[in-house]
C-alpha cells in the first residue's frame, strides 16, 4: 500500500468510527 | 384503534435501523466499488454522496416515520398521504410497500444461501474444492444451475430457504419490541465482533505463499485503498458512489420509515439518523473495507482479484473466499464465521423488509400479528418459486435490476420532492429538529432541498442515458433467458399494480376511519 493509500484508509477511518462513536455515546447517555 | 407498537430503547431502535441498513453489500458490494472506481479516491466522491444525499435523507426518511407514526401510519402509503393532502400521494407512499416486499422475495432466498454456506464450511462439505472454478460448480449446483457430484437437484437450497422463510415469520411474530428489537440487539454486536475477529484473522494472514512474497494483507489494502486520482474525473466513478451510498443505507425503500413509525412524538430523529449512518458506514469502510478483498489479494495476486471483482459480488463472497478457508488453520471455522456474518446481515434486513406490508395489514384491516406475518411470509415464500427455479435464467438478477436499483432512487426522488417542496422544508426540517439533542446544521436544509433532488435527477439520468437502453433491450442475454427475464417484469409490474390497489382500498379505509388520519 502506498502512503496515499495508507492516508486515505486511515482518515476514512478515523472520520466513520469518530462519528459513529460519538453519536452512539450520546445515545446511550441519553437512554 | 389499539395502542401503537413503540421500541423499548432508543439505541434498540438504532441497531434495528443499522440491522436493516447493513447487509451483505456492506461486506461484498462496497469493497468490489472501490477497487474498480479509484480506490481510495473513490471514498471522496462516497464521502460526497454521503454528506448531501445519504445523511439528510436518512434524517429526513426518520422525520417522515415519526410524523406518519403519529398520525397512526406505519407504512410509507400512509405517510407521504399525510404529508401531501393529494390522491396521488398514496400512489407515490405505495412505492414504500412495494420495493421493500418484491427484493424481500429474492433477498430472503440470498440470504438462506448463507445459512446454508456456513454450514457446510462447519461440515466440510467444500473441503478439497481448492479452486474457484470448483466452488463455482459447487454453488452453481447448490442454486440448481446445474446437476453435478455435489447437487443432483436445488433441493438442498429449497430446505436452506424454507428455514431462513420461517426464521423470519418467528421474528416478526415477536413484532417491535419482542421480535425485531430483540433480534437486532443479539444480531448487531455479534456481526461487529465476528467482523472484528475476522479483521484481525486476515491482517495476520502474513505471506502464505512464499514464492510470492508481494502477496499479503498489506498489498491488498493497497488494492482497496491507493488512490488513484484520474478516475475522479469520471462522472461513471460519482454516480457508483452515490449508488453505494443508496443502497448501503436503505434509502428510499419504505423501510426507515417504517421503523421510526414506532419512535415517540419526541425522540430525536437527527442523532438516531446519524448513529444509524455511523454503525453502518463502520461496518461497511472498515469491516467491509478490509475483509474480503484483502484475502483475495493475499492468496490469488492482484491479477486474479481484479478478475474476481470484474465477476461480481458473489464470485467473491461464495466462491474466492471459501477458497481462502480453505488454505488457513481453523479455516472451516473462519469460514462458518463468515458466511454468520452475511447471515446475520441478511436477516436483520430481511424482516425490516417484511415489516411494512405487516403494519399496512395490522393497522389498516386490524389483521391480528399471528395472521398478518403469516400471510406475508406466505406470500414471500410463493413468489420466491419462479426466483429458485428460474435463477439459471437471470430471473433474480432482472428483478434486482428493476427494483433495487431504479424503483428505489425514483421513491427516493419523489418522497424528497414531497417532504422539501409540497410539504414545505420549512416544515419538514422543524420535523427534522423537533426533540433534537444532535441538532443538524442548518446547511443541510438547502442540501435537502435543492442538492439532493439534483444528485437523485443525476443518477437516474446517467442510467437512463447509459444503461437504461440496454437493459430493456436485453442485450447480452441469451436468447434462452429471455422470456424468463421479460416473466420478471411482469411479475413486477404485477405486484406494483397489486400493491396500488391494496393501498386504495386502504386508503378508503383511514378515510372512513377516522379524521386524526389526516393533517
Amino acid at each position: 500500500m502506498t502512503t496515499a493509500g495508507l492516508m486515505f484508509m486511515a482518515a476514512s477511518w478515523a472520520v466513520i468510527l469518530g462519528v459513529s462513536g460519538y453519536a452512539m455515546w450520546r445515545l446511550i447517555r441519553g437512554d | 384503534m389499539s395502542e401503537r407498537q413503540a421500541w423499548v430503547t432508543r439505541w434498540g431502535l438504532v441497531l434495528a435501523l443499522a440491522g436493516n441498513a447493513i447487509g451483505l453489500g456492506n461486506f461484498l458490494r462496497f469493497p468490489v466499488q472501490a477497487a474498480q472506481n479509484g480506490g481510495g479516491a473513490f471514498m471522496i466522491p462516497y464521502f460526497v454522496a454521503l454528506l448531501v444525499m445519504g445523511l439528510p435523507m436518512m434524517w429526513m426518511e426518520c422525520a417522515i416515520g415519526r410524523y406518519g407514526g403519529k398520525h397512526g401510519h406505519g407504512h410509507a402509503a400512509g405517510m407521504i398521504a399525510s404529508l401531501w393532502d393529494h390522491p396521488a400521494a398514496k400512489y407515490v407512499g405505495a412505492l414504500g410497500l412495494f420495493i421493500p416486499f418484491t427484493i424481500a422475495i429474492y433477498y430472503v432466498y440470498i440470504t438462506s444461501w448463507c445459512f446454508a454456506f456456513s454450514v457446510f464450511s462447519l461440515l466440510g462439505s467444500y473441503d478439497g474444492l481448492a479452486s474457484r472454478e470448483q466452488m463455482g460448480a459447487f454453488l452453481g449446483a447448490f442454486q440448481g444451475k446445474e446437476a453435478n457430484q455435489h447437487f443432483s437437484s436445488v433441493l438442498v437450497a429449497y430446505g436452506f430457504f424454507s428455514a431462513t422463510v420461517a426464521l423470519t415469520l418467528l421474528i416478526l411474530r415477536g413484532g417491535i419490541a419482542a421480535g425485531i428489537e430483540r433480534l437486532a440487539k443479539v444480531a448487531i454486536p455479534t456481526l461487529f465482533a465476528i467482523g472484528a475477529v475476522l479483521v484481525v484473522r486476515v491482517l495476520t494472514f502474513g505471506t502464505p505463499d512464499p514464492a510470492f512474497p508481494e502477496r499479503n494483507p498489506w498489498q491488498g489494502l493497497g488494492f482497496v485503498w491507493n488512490p488513484h486520482f484520474e478516475a475522479l474525473a469520471d462522472p461513471g466513478v460519482w454516480v457508483a458512489a452515490a449508488g453505494q451510498i443508496f443502497f448501503t443505507l436503505s434509502i428510499g425503500w419504505g423501510i426507515i420509515h417504517t421503523y421510526a413509525s414506532y419512535l415517540r412524538s419526541d425522540d430525536d430523529v437527527a442523532l438516531t439518523g446519524t448513529a444509524t449512518v455511523g454503525l453502518n458506514e463502520t461496518a461497511e469502510v472498515v469491516l467491509g473495507g478490509t475483509i474480503a478483498l484483502t484475502a483475495a489479494v493475499t492468496f490469488f495476486g492482484v491479477e486474479a482479484t481484479q478478475d474476481i471483482a470484474r465477476s461480481g459480488s458473489f464470485d467473491l463472497g461464495f466462491q474466492a473466499m471459501p477458497v481462502v478457508f480453505q488454505r488457513i488453520p481453523a479455516g472451516s471455522l473462519v469460514g462458518a464465521l463468515w458466511f454468520l456474518l452475511l447471515f446475520l446481515a441478511g436477516i436483520t434486513s430481511a424482516v425490516a423488509m417484511a415489516q411494512p406490508t405487516v403494519a399496512l395489514l395490522e393497522e389498516t384491516w386490524g389483521v391480528t400479528r399471528k395472521r398478518a406475518t403469516s400471510l406475508v411470509c406466505g406470500a414471500l415464500f410463493l413468489l420466491a418459486q419462479p426466483v429458485i427455479f428460474f435463477h439459471r435464467y437471470g430471473f433474480l438478477d432482472e428483478l434486482d435490476y428493476w427494483i433495487g436499483a431504479i424503483a428505489l432512487v425514483v421513491f427516493a426522488l419523489l418522497e424528497v420532492i414531497v417532504f422539501a417542496w409540497i410539504f414545505g422544508i420549512e416544515r419538514g426540517w422543524a420535523e427534522i429538529e423537533k426533540g433534537a439533542r444532535l441538532m443538524p446544521a442548518r446547511l443541510f436544509k438547502p442540501v435537502l432541498k435543492y442538492v439532493t433532488p439534483a444528485y437523485l435527477i443525476g443518477i437516474l439520468g446517467f442510467w437512463a442515458w447509459g444503461e437504461l437502453p440496454k437493459m430493456i433491450a436485453l442485450d447480452g442475454v441469451p436468447a434462452e433467458a429471455q422470456p424468463y427475464r421479460v416473466g420478471a417484469r411482469w411479475m413486477a409490474a404485477a405486484l406494483l399494480l397489486a400493491t396500488f390497489a391494496l393501498v386504495r382500498s386502504a386508503s378508503l379505509r383511514w378515510g372512513r376511519g377516522a379524521s386524526r388520519f389526516v393533517k
